[in-house]
């Protein structure tokens, strides 16, 4: 307990000693951190997006033209009872027309003269939860298409393979930039510390002359980058938290409208937990990296 | 207490420090450590306070092979000497109490031991008034006498002086002469380098002389130097 206490103490003094290579430090950090933790907010919402959009996945399989009513009741039964349906809705022509007309809305006088029979029928096909992924899809397509009713069968699935690609890449660019900042993060908290060392070497030197065991010398300048690495992350994730904050505010109106139906979230805990955490363990190696080049025993 | 068997020490530029040293020094002894500048004495003491790895050969102090020891574990050696050096090596932006007091807080005393100890030790060494001072308001002799009293502040059985008084005047000298001798009465083994004659002819004690000049290696151990 007294150790940690002097270890606390000790460590802030060092910091409070070189206070401006300590702030310059803290400062370096908060933006190499911000870069990273902007990427990784961005990398989050994308997926949190995917998986929106994976979740709304619905397969909706076109009637061939003509196809008697009776015959549709027939498909719908046979749809209904394959695996992973969860349920199924008939669109008939006439249904079809009156969704084209509200969507055009103003614009419907385009679609006059136009026959309701022009537009096939269609089924679309709810799926169970754990059906909402490109393999167990692209299962039931396949057994939909055995149906000789359908013309055609459609899921969305390759916008959402395309994004999921899309969302990848830029995780791994992520991650790269990732381990780049950090391993300059890494070198900024080495070089802080080798300042901090310096200016006490002389101190040093009398701690080794009267007997200071090595962890009594060291794990100050361990536990200093570790609270530099800590702060640096806190107030990048801080200011990630109100630059957010303040680009949705400033948001022109139509895009908040249409962020109402896509939450733009913030860094999970674990996440948050994981970048403090990061930071602290990247400030141990700053400084462990650093003591290993000062601090050598001639011994 | 000390023994020190064929030592060598050759940096890496070939120059040799120290060349076949063997001496024993025994528990509660006063010896001087006498030779020229650049004979090695401080290089001889480096390797007794484990700041420098002989080349070659043996160094026990108290028992204890140190050659053997990892830097882990010197520091526990480190514990039971105490060391004193020419341009005293005191933390200058401290104060008197706080540059003695440094030794047990870092040896993990407790406040009230610390206190207490560096005030006896303060006494002793005739600096009581002087606690609360900086060190750059102390002259010379002063600041040599609280670098004694760190050196001893935790009652260590070894005391190395290396050319303490190489910095003072006459007076002051004696003055930190006179604490040597008190040491050296209540039992303390000193090992005391210089090149001062005067100080070896003044107080005599068993004298190990080193070679005159630098990797000469020559020794005259065991030369006992009676006034």
């Amino acid at each position: 307990m007294a150790f940690l206490r002097y270890v606390m103490i000790r460590a802030l003094q060092n910091m409070r000693g070189n206070l401006f290579p300590n702030l310059g430090t803290i400062g370096i950090i908060t933006i190499t951190a911000l870069i990273f933790s902007s990427f990784s907010l961005i990398a989050f919402n994308l997926v949190s997006f995917l998986r929106i959009w994976e979740d709304k996945i619905e397969v909706i399989a076109y009637l061939k033209k003509g196809t008697p009513a009776a015959e549709v009741e027939d498909v719908l039964g046979r749809a209904r009872t394959l695996e992973g349906v969860e349920s199924v809705r008939y669109f008939s022509p006439s249904d079809a027309m009156a969704f084209m007309e509200a969507k055009l809305g103003g614009q419907k006088n385009l679609l006059e003269g136009i026959q309701a029979g022009v537009l096939p029928g269609s089924l679309e096909i709810q799926l169970k939860r754990e059906y909402r992924n490109s393999t167990r899809v692209r299962e039931v397509a396949l057994r939909l298409k055995q149906i000789p009713q359908f013309e055609e069968i459609q899921s969305g699935l390759e916008w959402v393979e395309t994004f999921s690609t899309l969302v990848s890449i830029f995780q791994v660019t992520c991650w790269i930039l990732g381990a780049l900042l950090l391993t300059a993060m890494i070198f900024i908290i080495s070089n802080t510390l080798q300042l901090t060392i310096s200016s006490r070497r002389e101190e040093i030197e009398i701690m080794q002359i009267v007997g200071a065991s090595p962890p009594y010398i060291r794990v100050p300048f361990y536990v200093e980058g570790m609270i530099q690495g800590l702060l640096g992350a806190g107030l990048a994730i801080g200011s990630l938290f109100l630059l957010q904050r303040m680009i949705i505010l400033y948001l022109p109106s139509s895009i908040q409208v249409w962020l109402t139906r896509v939450p733009i979230l913030f860094l999970p805990p674990e996440m948050i937990g994981g970048i403090l955490g990061g930071g602290m363990v990247l400030g141990f190696f700053g400084s462990f990296i650093a003591s290993m080049r000062l601090l050598k025993y001639s011994w | 207490m000390i023994q020190m068997k064929h030592v060598f020490k050759i940096y890496p530029n070939q120059i040799s420090a120290l060349s076949d040293i063997t001496i024993e020094i025994s528990p509660g002894e006063f010896a001087y450590i006498f030779g020229p500048s650049g004979s090695g004495k401080t290089t001889l003491l480096r390797i007794l306070f484990c700041e420098e790895r002989p080349t070659r050969g043996e160094v026990i102090i108290n028992g204890i092979e140190v050659t053997r020891k990892g830097f882990n574990a010197i520091h526990q050696v480190r514990r039971t000497m105490g060391v004193v050096f020419q341009e005293f090596k005191l933390l200058r932006d401290r104060t008197v109490e706080e540059n003695i007091a440094f030794v047990l807080e870092v040896t993990g005393h407790s406040r009230r031991e610390v206190r207490a100890r560096v005030m006896e030790i303060l006494e002793w060494v005739g600096l009581p008034e002087r606690k609360d001072d900086p060190m750059y308001a102390l002259s010379a002799g002063e600041q040599q006498r609280v670098a004694i009293a760190r050196a001893l502040v935790n009652d260590p059985p070894l005391l190395l002086a290396d050319e303490p008084t190489g910095n003072l005047d006459v007076q002051m000298t004696m003055d930190v002469m006179k604490i040597f001798m008190d040491l050296h009465k209540r039992g303390t083994t000193v090992l005391f380098a210089t090149h001062q004659e005067h100080l070896v002819r003044r107080y005599p004690f068993r004298v190990i002389s080193l070679g005159e000049t630098t990797g000469s290696g020559k020794t005259k151990d065991e030369e006992v130097a009676e006034a």
